[in-house]
């Protein structure tokens, strides 16, 4: 492609947006609303993926003694799990502890617990482990290892629950492919649709040029970089658009609910570029689609 | 140069726009067509420059068969065929220099190539202090010329002419017949559409006339 060539599409891109700058402006904001709708469920799907993640990277194990361990005892049993890769311990519940923690569930009906002439709960040692660390194999080997203890009755942890969460993982993923798919298809057809009004209000000169011998590519050209610039506008006003959104939500969540433990996550930078170089994307197959019909002569 | 055989054009159910219209047009010719309004003069001259294709019956010009000719060889041919329309048909945010350079970037010359030519052609059309303005800011003449100097600009084989003084007035539609003459004279074959009898009137020139879609 010539000199000439490069000199004449960007300069006619350029020209033509300013040209039709009210026309662009609509397109830019059709396109940045079609856009935030996708790029906010790519947040709310992030965060949900980051939080039930970072949830299941941990897993508590509940190991209940059939009488209050010595001290000496304790310290053997805790310095055999730190040996275990990913266990922390969170600590110890002794069976007045236990009970304390019974009454305080009560309440009001405490009182119940009074008639019982000795303490019937366990003393328990709580751990925690980290998934990432130990491996998948490690809570059954854990629990074996636990359960061959003299002092130890039993061994809790939620396998059930683990399972579910990762049946759960699956099914979102899906949903979030399946919807995701969905906006991003919806926001390419009003993209494609916004183009062709762009396109179709300078359709006299589309004619013109090729009247006067223009190949197709050479209509065609300007109009993608157009579309491409255009694409990278309302990708780009639709991430301000949630940042703003997000600096929002995040100072009233952080009033509202005092949610300490539920970090609301951004987009990480790979993700702003991605979805940046998607809208170019969109952009320029939305403008590909919509000049189709104009050259059929 | 151009060759009509049995050419027939219909849009639809309606009468046909053309009825077994067999034409041969010599090069360096000047010709008209002439005919009332709806007798086929613009679909003849579209389909001289590909703007629309026979319905049956051949048509070649510059040897070429516009039944089977592809998009980029269309293209090419178009940059040997100079249009020139009642309307002008220039593009209104463009000035001047912009509108006619347009031949000779879509033909990808070098900008310095580009200038020279345009300002070349703009000062033979009398239009080298108008390159800056835009079609709006010009009268109805001037605009006919920018349009002729876009046609000519690449010195093209054919030049045609729609009713090009369909909108002016006497003095400019003589000035614009005697820019066509001079073209004529640099060795373009000329095919000039209208249905003005005031055109025609002591011309020695060739003229076809059309009626109803038929050659008469």
């Amino acid at each position: 492609m010539s000199i000439t060539f490069l000199r004449y599409f960007a300069r006619q891109a350029m020209a033509n947006i300013f040209n039709n700058r009210l026309v662009h402006l609509i397109g830019v904001g059709t396109m940045a609303i079609a856009f935030l709708i996708f790029d906010a469920f790519v947040l709310i799907f992030l965060n949900l993926n980051y939080w039930t993640e970072e949830r299941g990277k941990l897993l508590t194990m509940s190991i209940y003694f059939k009488a209050e361990p010595e001290r000496i005892v304790l310290e053997d049993i805790k310095k055999e799990l730190l040996g275990f890769p990913g266990v922390t311990i969170k600590g110890f519940i002794s069976k007045d502890d236990a009970m304390e923690s019974l009454r305080r569930q009560l309440g009001d009906k405490a009182g119940l617990l009074d008639g019982l002439r000795e303490n019937p709960l366990p003393a328990s040692l709580e751990i925690v482990l980290s998934r990432d660390k130990s491996g998948d194999s490690t809570p059954y080997q854990l629990k074996r290892r636990l359960e061959g203890i003299d002092i130890v009755d039993e061994v809790q942890y939620s396998q059930e629950w683990i399972k579910r969460f990762e049946a759960f993982m699956e099914a979102i993923k899906i949903v979030g492919i399946v919807v995701g798919g969905l906006l991003f298809l919806a926001a390419l057809f009003i993209i494609i649709n916004t183009i062709k009004l762009t396109i179709y209000s300078r359709k006299d000169e589309i004619e013109i040029l090729k009247l006067v011998g223009a190949t197709n590519r050479f209509v065609k050209i300007p109009f993608l970089i157009e579309g491409s610039i255009q694409g990278f506008l309302g990708g780009s006003v639709a991430l301000l658009m949630l940042f703003l959104a997000y600096i929002v939500v995040m100072s009233r969540v952080d009033l509202r609910i005092g949610f300490a433990s539920l970090d609301i996550i951004f987009l990480p930078t790979h993700f702003i570029l991605f979805l940046l170089l998607m809208s170019i994307i969109i952009g320029f197959i939305g403008s590909t689609i919509s000049l189709g019909r104009f050259f059929r002569i | 140069m151009i060759q009509l055989f049995h050419v027939y054009k219909s849009f639809g159910s309606k009468n046909p726009a053309l009825i077994d219209v067999s034409l041969t047009v010599k090069k360096g010719e000047f010709v008209f067509i002439t005919g009332p309004s709806g007798a086929g003069k613009t679909t003849l001259l579209k389909i001289i420059f590909c703007a629309e294709k026979v319905t049956s019956g051949q048509a070649l010009v510059n040897g070429r068969n516009l039944n089977r000719i592809k998009d980029r060889e269309l293209a090419f041919l178009r940059r040997r065929v100079g249009v020139v329309f009642q309307d002008f048909k220039l593009l209104p945010r463009r000035n001047v220099f912009e509108n006619v350079a347009l031949a000779l970037e879509i033909a990808g010359l070098p900008f310095s190539m580009i200038r020279k030519k345009v300002h070349q052609t703009l000062r033979y059309l009398g239009l080298a202090n108008k390159e800056g303005y835009y079609p709006p800011q010009l009268s109805g003449g001037e605009q006919q010329r920018v349009a002729v100097a876009r046609a000519i600009i690449n010195n093209p084989l054919i030049l045609l002419a729609d009713e090009p003084t369909g909108n002016l007035d006497p003095d400019l539609t003589m000035e614009i017949m005697a820019l066509l003459r001079q073209i004529h004279i640099r060795g373009t074959t000329v095919i000039v559409a209208t249905h003005s009898q005031e055109l025609l009137r002591d011309t020695r020139r060739r003229i076809v006339t059309l009626s109803k879609g038929r050659i008469v």
